[in-house]
């Protein structure tokens, strides 16, 4: 059997014309998919029982067991911290918030070390972006700044820039430019009409010098920036001024590197400075395949996207405080759930070391970095293709995921939901 | 010999991003790519090991010569080896420096250590199915 226009929950790009062939309950070949994406269907291997640390091993416990200990460990915490949400579905997310309100934690996601800084800089000076369906359609001019799309959202160009046809593009492979920036000559680069090789932490002076030139200010800009040639610099200005809709896309490589949120903002400001000359917009290239419909869950029931500490009663957001990161490094909590992430493999050593040295949780389909850290693991069923619900895609369309195997596996929202019962039951108890 | 070290997403990366325990996930995120002038300055063959040591920790790593890096730059696909070397501090954005770490490179013998090493170093317990 074939299931048509399957949304892949892999990244942003929630590509949902994936089509899925099913034999027994078994997925046997995917279709219009990326590698990251075929890998993600075509997974074999996955946890098969909760698992519980007893007297230094690892043992495999009922569900039950978990549970129990699980709401133990968050009832028992003074500073509990609940971290992940970017690999599940909006219901399962309102759960999660629901929780921390509940114990007073604090609730943070994947956002935290990846477009945060992106955040920061949309609440400082707006944000003029659009839906992906706009950038297919009209832009004649594309800018991928400090990203790769080729590496990590594969489908970005053909479904939405460089390869995609355009309802007002007559033929988008002379019509269509493409600019990339990045530190390093990546495949996206290689058939870029401009690459510039801007040195690592060099993207504020080249934003500045952009935006100096787009003002007609470029007799202030000295022969090279940040190892960029004037001539390219003009250049470049001047392909965006000459653009009659530009798209610029951005990505980690701005707001990982020296500036951080400053850097995005510098970006958003020389996207205004071209919208007083032509039409232009900006837009994060978002990783996890729902890290955006955090953002949207939290924003609706506690007011801000990301890094809620509920510790005083109230929703309370300092992002650089109550960041995720700041907050393992401090060793404030004394225990921690992990809900469809994996802090282990991707977060800095010491952070980590605090989170193996507290009772750790861990709900997630397969074994990975984080369960060396945890005391317990409960492994759920796998969020788009065991479970449905709903996703947010990096320009903020929600699209719903679908179920096309079925399982026994429960799903994270019927474990968060058992979890806050169970704590709501010991409460009561006293 | 010192470098600028940057981490992001590569394939190999994402597609054993479910199986971070796999050899294939090890091999993706514990290659280190250097230019080849860089390379040759450090009297090395690609595919040679590599102490890498920055101000947060040190790591064995494995390098893969491109010319699509410039000179004195080094980049690794992000994960728990990158990590292995990064610091937490995020002057106070919330967000750690992943990218434009200062680490110092020299050749070595020692094995490129597997995620589970990695892992039990801070403190966990390896799962062994």
């Amino acid at each position: 059997m074939d299931i048509k226009d399957v949304p892949c929950p892999f990244c942003g790009c929630l590509c949902d014309d994936i089509s899925v062939r099913l034999e027994d309950n078994r997925i046997t070949g995917v279709e219009n998919c990326c590698t990251l994406g075929n890998a993600k269907f075509l997974s074999k291997g996955r946890l098969q029982h909760p698992i519980m640390r007893r007297d230094g091993k690892w043992v495999e416990v009922t569900y039950e067991e978990a549970i129990d200990e699980t709401a133990r460990i968050l009832s028992d915490a003074m500073r509990p911290l609940l971290y992940g949400w970017s690999g599940t579905i909006g219901e399962a997310q309102v759960v999660g918030v629901h929780l921390a309100e509940e114990i007073g934690a604090l609730i943070d996601s994947t956002t935290s070390v990846c477009h945060n800084p992106s955040i920061l800089a949309i609440q400082e000076v707006g944000h003029p972006g659009c839906t992906l369906g706009q950038v297919k359609n009209r832009a004649d001019l594309v800018v991928y700044w400090g990203c790769n799309p080729i590496e990590a959202h594969p489908r970005h160009m053909s479904r939405y820039t460089t390869y995609a046809d355009g309802y007002f593009i007559d033929n988008t492979a002379t019509d269509r430019k493409v600019i990339v920036v990045d530190i390093r000559r990546s495949e996206g680069a290689k058939i870029a009409d401009e690459f510039i090789q801007v040195k690592p932490g060099g993207d504020y002076l080249v934003l500045s010098a952009l935006r100096a030139i787009v003002r007609g200010r470029g007799d202030v800009i000295p022969d090279s920036v940040a190892g960029v040639k004037k001539v390219q610099l003009q250049r470049v200005a001047d392909l965006m001024m000459k653009a009659k809709f530009g798209a610029v896309f951005f990505g980690l490589g701005v707001t990982m590197s020296r500036g951080k949120y400053k850097n995005v903002r510098n970006a958003i400001e020389l996207v205004s400075e071209l919208n007083r000359k032509t039409k232009f917009t900006i837009s994060a290239m978002r990783g996890h395949f729902n890290v955006y419909g955090f953002n949207e869950v939290l924003t609706w029931m506690a007011g801000y996207p990301f890094a809620v500490d509920f510790s005083r009663g109230i929703a309370f957001y300092n992002p650089g405080e109550t960041t995720v990161i700041d907050l393992l490094e401090r060793k404030e909590p004394d225990a921690c759930l992990v809900v469809a992430s994996d802090p282990g493999a991707h977060f800095p050593k010491s952070t980590i070391e605090h989170m193996a040295a507290i009772p750790t949780v861990q709900i997630d389909p397969c074994v990975n970095a984080t369960t060396a850290l945890c005391q317990v693991q409960i492994p759920v069923a796998i969020t788009g293709i065991e479970a449905a619900g709903t996703a947010y895609r990096m320009d903020g369309v929600p699209i719903r995921m679908k179920k096309v195997l079925e399982t026994e596996f429960p799903t994270d929202q019927e474990i968060l939901e058992r979890i806050v019962t169970r704590i709501r039951e010991m409460r009561s108890h006293g | 010999m010192r470098f600028a070290l940057s981490s992001g997403r590569t394939v190999p990366q994402g597609s054993f991003i479910e199986h971070k325990l796999s050899k294939g996930y090890q091999r993706a995120t514990s290659m280190i790519y250097i230019h080849p002038l860089d390379l040759m300055e450090l009297g090395l063959e690609s595919g040679d090991r590599v102490h890498v040591t920055s101000d947060f920790g040190s790591v064995v790593l494995t390098t893969e010569t491109t010319e699509d890096i410039q000179t004195g730059c080094v980049y690794i696909a992000l994960g728990p080896y990158a990590n292995a070397i990064t610091g937490g501090y995020t002057h106070a954005t919330g967000m750690p420096d992943y990218k434009d770490i200062t680490v110092e490179i020299e050749p070595t013998d020692d094995p490129v250590p597997t995620v589970w090493d990695l892992m039990e170093i801070v403190g966990g317990l390896r799962y062994g199915h």
